[in-house]
């Protein structure tokens, strides 16, 4: 059945290839930038992440007034203040995030603060509420997975209030999402494992959810072939730079798709997950995907059996009757999780993990339940329903 | 080739909001209406307001500034009618368009795809958001026949009986049939005083 009504939107320009790094000087130049911060964390500079960057403003001619790189894993308000005292003395005119998720929600933080003025980011927070574009901003991941590149919101801690700032701005989205296979060749098996699965997840629920739209799908079934096809390969050959960029391109996508079609369940219980045993996000998405799918096969089984094509290829598809597809489907996801397993020890069950308690579950699913993105699943799930899912992923 | 605007598609354009427009205010002040009622009534319902701090506002407004109504959790988690004047309440849920609102009251669109399909903006907690999504779906559950009720919510509550829910919806029915009579000495005395202040005025 066609949509009824759908908005698309994403106006950042992705620069994606061998050599992108070099692109920012000139990109940045375009904008009337000539003083860029860099935003980042110690693990990046550690890994020598910032070595082809700060070159490729060497040979440009071009300078980088100032590089703030104490992010924390999870972003705060009081780094946010930091980095943006950092921007202001050193006279910075745009930023550049060189990182991941928190490195990417801090640097929107900051970005609000040395545009709009003063301290007070909680006056901005909530949807909409930012008056005019911000100053020019360009986002380096160095994961493939969270997708934040191409999002249009942010969250923040203020963990002197202990709360959780979200913002929701159109003006939030980078002018430009760099993906250069440089910065993540150095990812360990694990973290790369956790973060395609992450990006798959996007995938799957922007594709499966309520608010899928024509043109979300579209980036959305691209961005799973390229996951399919390449995650495995790039765990066995971890410096090849074209499948590298293949699952930083499936990660961009993924988040095209899902910061317009939105995520549902997986990401509802993921979220709570994540507040009450502090499991890493990638990891719980990886490890609920499967079972919300069986508990939404009822109500959508027809989305969930499309994506047999680009889980598996043409060969499977067409070998597979229409009414098993779904299920297959859901096995060929098992069936990567398990190869996850064998290779990085990516954990499938809640068990597994080893960081959450069986007396936790009822408290996750209690979390759960509130938590934004359940809105855009396509079965309605109470309590009952996430704790008996909690109960089959606990393994 | 010129084209000509039909006086009649003119005057039907201008007919078809005016009537979701009364059609979408009585609604939105049938559901606050009952919202309370079942408030004090559904266990259920009750249970989704224990989520909510106590002197928690909400508002459903249709942009830019038509019809709405705003309610306002209590201490014992039922709920109350709020006028905040100039307030911004916790949570505001806001129909970009009297035509999107009318198709949610109509129940041609339930309100999880309305959300889904960007008819509304909401303002606060998304948690609290979601909750209330929860109330407004038990509320429709309770009160439409069920055939309506499918169409309105993702999925039918089936541990609703047909006899809670008829037992149910008569209590609804009646309070909110009560809080409109109670409107009539009110709007009896407003009428009255207004005839008499023009008598005065005449005379």
């Amino acid at each position: 059945m066609s949509k009824s009504y759908y908005e698309f939107f994403c106006p950042v320009k992705v620069v994606a290839g061998h050599m992108a790094l070099e692109h920012i000087p000139f990109e940045l130049a375009a904008l009337g930038a000539k003083r860029p911060m860099i935003i980042t964390d110690k693990g990046v500079r550690v890994n020598n992440l910032l070595v082809p960057i700060e070159a490729a403003f060497i040979d440009a001619e071009s300078v980088i007034s100032a590089i703030f790189d104490e992010v924390p894993p999870d972003s705060s308000l009081q780094t946010v203040r930091a980095a943006a005292q950092l921007y202001r003395e050193n006279n910075c005119d745009a930023i550049i995030a060189v990182g991941g998720g928190s490195v990417i929600d801090t640097s929107k933080g900051v970005n609000i603060l040395v545009s709009e003025g003063g301290d007070d980011l909680l006056k901005y927070s909530g949807a909409h509420n930012l008056p005019r574009p911000l100053k020019p901003f360009f986002v380096v991941p160095t994961t493939a997975g969270t997708g934040s590149e191409v999002t249009a919101v942010a969250v923040i801690s203020d963990t002197e209030k202990s709360i959780k700032m979200p913002f929701a701005s159109y003006y939030l989205m980078p002018n430009a999402a760099v993906l250069d296979p440089r910065m993540t060749q150095t990812l360990p098996p694990h973290i790369t494992a956790m973060t395609a699965m992450d990006a798959l997840t996007h995938a799957v629920e922007a594709y499966t959810c309520l608010a899928h739209n024509p043109i979300s799908d579209a980036y959305a079934t691209a961005a799973i072939k390229k996951i399919s096809e390449n995650l495995i390969f790039v765990l066995d050959n971890p410096k090849d730079a074209n499948g590298r960029l293949e699952l930083a391109q499936a990660s961009t996508m993924a988040g095209i798709a899902f910061s317009n079609s939105m995520v549902g369940l997986v990401h509802s219980i993921g979220h709570a997950t994540g507040a009450v045993a502090h499991l890493p996000h990638g990891l719980a998405m990886s490890l609920y995907l499967p079972y919300v799918l069986e508990y939404n096969i009822d109500t959508n089984g027809d989305r969930i059996a499309d994506l047999l094509l680009y889980l598996a290829g043409a060969e499977v598809y067409a070998a597979t009757p229409a009414k098993e597809r779904a299920l297959k489907a859901i096995q060929v996801i098992r069936n990567m999780r398990d190869t996850l397993y064998d290779r990085t020890k990516l954990p499938r069950t809640l068990q597994e993990t080893g960081k959450v308690e069986k007396s936790q579950l009822a408290e996750i699913a209690k979390k759960a339940i509130d938590d934004g993105s359940i809105i855009y699943n396509p079965k309605e799930a109470n309590l009952k329903d996430l704790k008996a899912i909690l109960e089959k992923a606990w393994g | 080739m010129s084209v000509k605007s039909s006086p009649i598609s003119s005057t039907t354009q201008r007919i078809v909001p005016s009537a979701q427009k009364a059609y979408v205010g009585l609604m939105m002040d049938v559901i606050a209406r009952a919202l309370v009622s079942a408030s004090q009534i559904d266990g259920e319902l009750h249970g989704e307001l224990e989520g909510f701090k106590a002197g928690t506002t909400i508002q459903m407004i249709v942009l830019p500034k038509g019809a709405n109504f705003t309610i306002q959790v209590q201490e014992d988690k039922t709920l109350k009618r709020v006028d905040l004047g100039d307030q911004k309440p916790d949570l505001s849920v806001k129909f970009k368009h009297v035509s999107h609102a009318f198709l949610v009251f109509s129940f041609q669109e339930s309100t999880a795809q309305a959300y889904a399909n960007d008819r509304m903006v909401v303002d606060g907690d998304t948690g609290y958001a979601t909750r209330f999504v929860r109330c407004l779906n038990q509320l429709e559950a309770l009160i439409l026949p069920k055939l309506v009720a499918d169409l309105a919510v993702k999925r039918y509550p089936t541990e609703l009986g047909i006899g809670e829910k008829f037992n149910k919806a008569a209590q609804i029915y009646l309070n909110v049939a009560g809080s409109y009579a109670e409107l009539l000495p009110k709007a009896a005395q407003l009428l009255s005083q207004t005839l008499s202040n023009k008598t005065i005025k005449r005379s």
